[in-house]
């Protein structure tokens, strides 16, 4: 065909603008982790901009709302993991953003479980054995500064996993348009060698 | 401009299924044998282009192309469009299967629109009319686009005014680029291979 190579031309002036520039899916992602008692969730577009007042609804296994609110200017919105004998199981996250976009996730009732989680049995049996001068110690206190430091020292690493999290799910691959542009081709062969039938 | 799943009611699910259905039905009898080539390389144009992102203040929106398409094309862009979104929404999560029926009427009728529109003047003799002309196809064709979204939504639920505002002002420099875009293809494929609009 004669018109062909003007067409392929388009097509590959297209996939060289497209290489140089960043190449994300035009959707919203919601990501969510735990701090201590609290969920925190930030909301961004996938190339990077963040979801600035856009909904947020948690709901329960069962599909109640349990709570909602509106990101700040971060994109983030936290919240009080509500307490055991309300939520029962996963919880969900959804985000809704403007024009039509809406992702969500879910935390785990494990992740959840892991916070309500007591380390005062443990305490127990070594503190009775230990020298006098730390029974005076508050068993809350000893719990308390154990899961600060704790915190402290797993904030790098559980900022480090977001950001990882963040990048294996933004990008696309040359690799993938490659092959939905190979897909379409085959496609339309189908329907040809069909429609050459008919004639 | 790919609305996501999730956000939209049954009702308008089903409807903008049937609707590209029909059309694609309609289109695929008119699709003759020879111009498949055509079809698949569009498709894949409209494939690639939609990961073009263009920043716009808090969020960010996408090259849609329909403009140029529906000049090329006329009624079989409806499966060139639904063949992309449909790959589009497999293997980048990028709109949704649900929304698929929706999505593709929402571009590709104004796709349709402007091919009767413009399709005389984008043909005739005088060259800078048919830029003027091609402009314009570029820049309605997002922007009836835009006011299907925006009808989608309401129709869902959210007040009309805030969505449609909301849509055009955010896709107004897309518009504009696209535009530029069609204008810039048609004399392109003026000067170079006039065969194919059948100058």
């Amino acid at each position: 065909m004669k018109n062909k190579p003007y067409l392929i031309s388009i097509v590959i002036f297209l996939i060289i603008i497209m290489m140089n520039v960043s190449v994300f899916a035009h959707k919203v992602n919601i990501f969510a982790y735990l701090e201590g008692d609290k969920v925190y969730t930030e909301s961004y577009f996938n190339d990077g901009k963040k979801c600035i007042n856009s909904k947020i609804e948690v709901f329960d296994n069962q599909g109640n709302k349990l709570l909602e609110g509106l990101t700040d200017e971060e994109g983030m919105f936290s919240f009080k993991v509500p307490p055991e004998d309300v939520i029962d199981g996963d919880l969900k996250v959804v985000l809704t953003a403007s024009m039509g976009h809406r992702a969500e996730c879910t935390i785990s009732a494990d992740e959840l479980g892991d916070t309500v989680v007591s380390i005062e049995e443990k305490i127990e049996e070594p503190i009775s054995v230990a020298s006098p001068e730390v029974s005076s110690l508050d068993l809350k206190e000893i719990q308390s500064l154990i899961e600060d430091a704790l915190d402290e020292k797993l904030k790098p690493i559980m900022g480090e996993m977001r950001e990882f999290k963040k990048s294996q799910e933004d990008r696309i691959s040359p690799t993938e348009i490659i092959g939905g542009i190979g897909y379409i081709i085959g496609i339309f062969g189908v329907i040809a060698y069909f429609l050459s039938r008919k004639r | 401009m790919h609305i996501s799943e999730g956000i939209l009611s049954a009702p308008v699910l089903v409807t903008g299924a049937g609707l590209t259905a029909t059309a694609v039905a309609y289109s695929l009898k008119k699709m003759e044998h020879k111009e498949v080539p055509k079809v698949a390389l569009l498709s894949s144009v409209f494939f690639v282009a939609s990961l073009i992102h263009v920043p716009v203040g808090p969020s960010s929106v996408h090259l849609i192309l329909n403009g140029i398409i529906g000049i090329l094309l006329g009624w079989v862009a409806f499966p060139a469009i639904l063949v992309a979104l449909a790959l589009q929404g497999v293997l980048f999560q990028f709109g949704g299967i649900t929304t698929l029926g929706v999505n593709t009427f929402n571009m590709a009728l104004p796709a349709i629109i402007c091919f009767y529109l413009f399709n005389r003047g984008v043909r005739g003799k005088n060259n800078f009319f048919a830029l003027m002309l091609a402009f314009f196809c570029g820049f309605l064709a997002v922007l009836l686009s835009g006011f299907m979204v925006a009808a989608a939504l309401v129709f869902t639920g959210e007040p009309f005014l805030q969505a449609a505002k909301l849509v055009l002002f955010v896709h107004l420099p897309v518009m504009i680029l696209e535009g530029v875009f069609t204008a810039f293809c048609i004399g392109f494929l003026r000067k170079v291979r006039p065969e194919i609009l059948n100058v």
